[in-house]
C-alpha cells in the first residue's frame, strides 16, 4: 500500500476543489468573456487557498474529503472546453456514465456490508492496482491521440496520471476513478440517456406504425 | 460541468498541435509507467506473519488485586470514555482516552496520563477537534475512540476517531504518532479506509503485534450494517492492506488474538439479536475471515477486550449478564486455553442497575495484568493485577 503525503493531499484537496467550483460556475453561467472566464478561475483559486476555515476547502473536504482524480479531470476538461468557447453539456457521455453507475453500484454495495467482495480493498493491491493504472494510461493515452472519445479519455488520463505519479487523492486507485459525487452524476446521467433512449425508441415506432401517405391518383393526374 | 462531449476536436492539419498532442500522450504514458516501475523496484515485501510468545504451558490459576485507582480526569470535565493502554520504551504505561462535556460534545478532547512508580501522572491534552483540523487542513467535527500501539522503535501510534460531516457514521480514523513517548504527538494521515467519502469507520480494540515488529489494526464499519475489518502497517507504521473480517453483518470492534502461526481468531461485540460474543477465524495467517458460530458468552453491544498471555492461555474482559438485567453493570475477566471455552476468573466490577462500566482494555507488563475501562461514563478506572500460574503458587507454598 503506497499512500500519498498528508500535505501533498491538502495541496490537491484545495486545488481540485477550486478546479471543481470553477467548472460548475462556468457551465452555469451564460457566454461571457474570456477575462471574466480568467477571473472566475483565478478567484475560485484564492478562495480555496485562504487559510483554515476561511477556505471552502476546509468544509468541502470536510464532508467529502477529496474529489476523484477523474472528477478533477472532468473539471479541467470542462474548464478547457468552456475556454474555447463550447457550450457545456450537463450530463455525462453515456458509455462513461453507464460504466461509472454501474462500478459505483457494485461498490457502494459492497462498502454497506449488502456484498462481501472486498472491491475498494483490490484499489490497494501493490500488483493489480499499478498495472491497471499503467495499462489504463497507455489505452487513454492512445485514445486521446487519436481522438476517440477524447473527452473523457482526456479526463481518465488525468485520473490516472494523479494516481500513478503522485498516489492522488488517497492511494487508492478506486478513490482515483470514482467518488460518491461522480457516481451520482454518472447515475443522473444514465438516467437521462436511458430516457432519451427510450423516447427515441417511441418515435422510431410511431413513425413506423404511422399509414404511409396514399398514392396519388396517377390516371386522374394525367387526366388533369 | 460537462463539456466531456462534444469530443475535443481533431486539428485539421497534422502539423503542431497533433504532434504536440501526440507527444504529451507518449509522455503521460511513459511517465505513468516508469513511475509505477519505480515504485515497485522500491517496494519492501511485506509479509504478515503472526507473532506467538512462547507457550510455556503453565495454566493460570487466578490473579490477585495489587491496586485499583480512578485515573487523574481533566478538571470539570464531567464525561470520560473509551480508553487505551500501550507500553513506553522505558517500561512504563500509557492510558489515553477521551473526555469533554457529552459524548460528541465540540469540547471532547484525547487525554493521556502515564502509569509509573504504582501511580498515575496528571493527564495532559493529546488531540482536539481545532488541533487535528489545523494539521488536516481541514474541519474536525468530533473527536472519539482513541487506539495506542507502540512500535518496535518506541514510536508511539495513536489512532483516533475523528469525524467529518454527520455522527459517529461520518467517522474517520487520524494516524498520529509521537517520538517522545506521549508527550508530543504529530497528526501523520487519515487512514483511507473507505469509498464513501472516506467515512463510518473508527477503532476502538487494541491492534495485535505480528513477527517482524509490524501490527494489525482492528476496525470496523458502522453505517447501517456493521462489520469488523482490519488494516495491517509494516514496523514503521506503513499501512499495507485492508480487509474485512468475515462477513456478518451485525458485529463490530474486533479483537484479534493469534492462538497458532496461522491460526487467528478475532472476537466481536454483537449488534444483532443473539446477545452473544461474535467470533470469526483466520486459518491463513490473517488473509482470510470466515465466521464462526457465536460464543456462549452474553454480549449485548458491549465492547470487550482480548489477549494472550506468554502461557498460551486467552484472558477476555467483557461485560457479563448482571442478574438485574443489565448490559455494562458488571465487568468479567474469562480464562480460556483452547480459544473455545471460557471460563470466569473473577468479577473486575460488579454494580447495580444503571451502572455503567465498560469500554475495557487490558495489557500485560512481565508479571502484571494492567486493566482499565470506563467508570460511570464519569471517568477512567485502573485496577493491577497479579497473574498467578498454578507453579507460581506451588513454589509460594510453605
Amino acid at each position: 500500500m503506497s499512500l500519498p503525503d498528508l500535505a501533498l493531499q491538502i495541496a490537491y484537496g484545495r486545488l481540485a476543489w477550486a478546479l471543481v467550483a470553477a467548472a460548475l460556475l462556468l457551465a452555469v453561467l451564460p457566454a461571457i468573456a474570456q477575462r471574466t472566464r480568467l477571473f472566475i478561475v483565478a478567484a475560485m483559486m484564492v478562495l480555496m487557498l485562504l487559510p483554515g476555515a476561511a477556505s471552502p476547502a476546509y468544509w468541502l473536504v470536510l464532508a467529502f474529503q477529496y474529489p476523484s482524480g477523474l472528477l478533477a479531470g472532468c473539471a479541467v476538461v470542462s474548464l478547457q472546453a468552456r475556454w474555447q468557447g463550447r457550450r457545456p453539456r450537463f450530463t455525462l457521455p453515456a458509455g462513461l456514465a453507464l460504466g461509472l453507475a454501474a462500478i459505483g453500484l457494485l461498490m457502494y454495495l459492497d462498502t454497506f456490508g449488502v456484498l462481501a467482495l472486498g472491491l475498494y480493498y483490490g484499489g490497494f493491491n501493490p500488483v493489480a492496482a499499478p498495472l491497471l493504472a499503467c495499462a489504463a494510461a497507455i489505452g487513454f493515452a492512445v485514445n486521446v491521440w487519436r481522438g476517440h472519445a477524447a473527452g473523457p479519455s482526456a479526463a481518465m488520463l488525468i485520473a490516472v496520471l494523479l494516481f500513478s505519479l503522485l498516489r492522488l487523492p488517497t492511494g487508492n486507485l478506486w478513490d482515483a476513478l470514482l467518488d460518491p459525487l461522480l457516481w451520482s452524476w454518472a447515475l443522473g446521467s444514465s438516467i437521462v440517456a436511458a430516457k432519451r433512449m427510450l423516447a427515441a425508441r417511441k418515435t422510431q415506432r410511431r413513425q413506423e406504425m404511422e399509414p404511409e401517405p396514399a398514392p396519388e391518383p396517377v390516371l386522374a393526374a394525367a387526366a388533369e | 460541468m460537462g463539456a466531456l462531449h462534444p469530443p475535443l476536436p481533431r486539428p485539421a492539419s497534422p502539423a503542431r498541435p497533433a504532434r504536440l498532442i501526440a507527444l504529451l500522450c507518449i509522455a503521460a504514458a511513459l511517465a505513468a509507467t516508469a513511475a509505477e516501475t519505480w515504485r515497485w523496484s522500491r517496494a519492501a515485501l511485506h509479509h504478515e506473519r503472526p507473532a506467538l510468545l512462547s507457550h510455556q504451558g503453565t495454566p493460570v490459576s487466578g490473579v490477585t488485586e495489587l491496586s485499583h485507582a480512578i485515573i487523574p480526569m481533566p478538571e470539570g470535565v464531567p464525561s470520560a470514555h473509551a480508553s487505551s493502554l500501550a507500553s513506553l520504551p522505558d517500561g512504563g504505561l500509557i492510558a489515553f482516552w477521551w473526555a469533554g462535556s457529552r459524548e460528541s460534545g465540540p469540547d471532547v478532547k484525547v487525554y493521556a496520563s502515564r502509569w509509573s512508580n504504582g501511580k498515575w501522572s496528571r493527564n495532559w491534552e493529546v488531540a482536539s477537534r481545532d488541533s487535528l483540523g489545523r494539521a488536516l487542513g481541514y474541519g474536525v467535527r468530533r473527536i472519539g475512540n482513541p487506539v495506542a500501539w507502540t512500535a518496535a522503535d518506541g514510536t508511539l501510534h495513536l489512532y483516533v476517531v475523528a469525524t467529518g460531516l454527520g455522527g459517529w457514521a461520518a467517522a474517520r480514523i487520524v494516524q498520529m504518532q509521537s517520538h517522545d513517548q506521549g508527550a508530543t504527538f504529530t497528526v501523520r494521515r487519515v487512514l483511507p479506509m473507505s469509498p464513501l467519502f472516506n467515512t463510518s469507520t473508527l477503532v476502538r480494540s487494541a491492534p495485535t503485534a505480528l513477527a517482524d515488529g509490524s501490527w494489525w489494526l482492528p476496525a470496523y464499519f458502522e453505517i447501517g450494517h456493521k462489520y469488523p475489518m482490519l488494516m495491517s502497517f509494516d514496523a514503521h507504521g506503513d499501512p499495507q492492506r485492508l480487509t474485512r473480517i468475515g462477513t456478518r453483518t451485525q458485529s463490530l470492534q474486533p479483537s484479534l488474538v493469534p492462538v497458532s502461526p496461522t491460526e487467528v481468531r478475532a472476537w466481536m461485540r454483537d449488534d444483532g439479536d443473539s446477545r452473544r460474543v461474535q467470533q470469526a477465524v483466520s486459518r491463513d495467517g490473517g488473509q482470510t475471515w470466515s465466521d464462526l458460530e457465536a460464543t456462549a458468552l452474553f454480549n449485548d453491544s458491549t465492547a470487550l477486550a482480548v489477549l494472550r498471555l506468554a502461557n498460551g492461555s486467552l484472558l477476555m474482559l467483557h461485560n457479563r449478564e448482571d442478574i438485574d438485567g443489565s448490559a455494562r453493570s458488571a465487568l468479567t475477566l474469562s480464562l480460556s486455553t483452547d480459544a473455545r471455552n471460557w471460563r470466569p476468573l473473577i468479577d473486575v466490577v460488579d454494580g447495580e442497575a444503571g451502572d455503567e462500566f465498560s469500554y475495557p482494555a487490558m495489557y500485560v507488563v512481565g508479571d502484571d495484568l494492567h486493566i482499565t475501562y470506563t467508570y460511570q461514563r464519569r471517568a477512567i478506572a485502573h485496577h493491577q493485577y497479579r497473574i498467578n500460574l498454578q507453579n507460581n503458587l506451588q513454589k509460594e507454598m510453605p
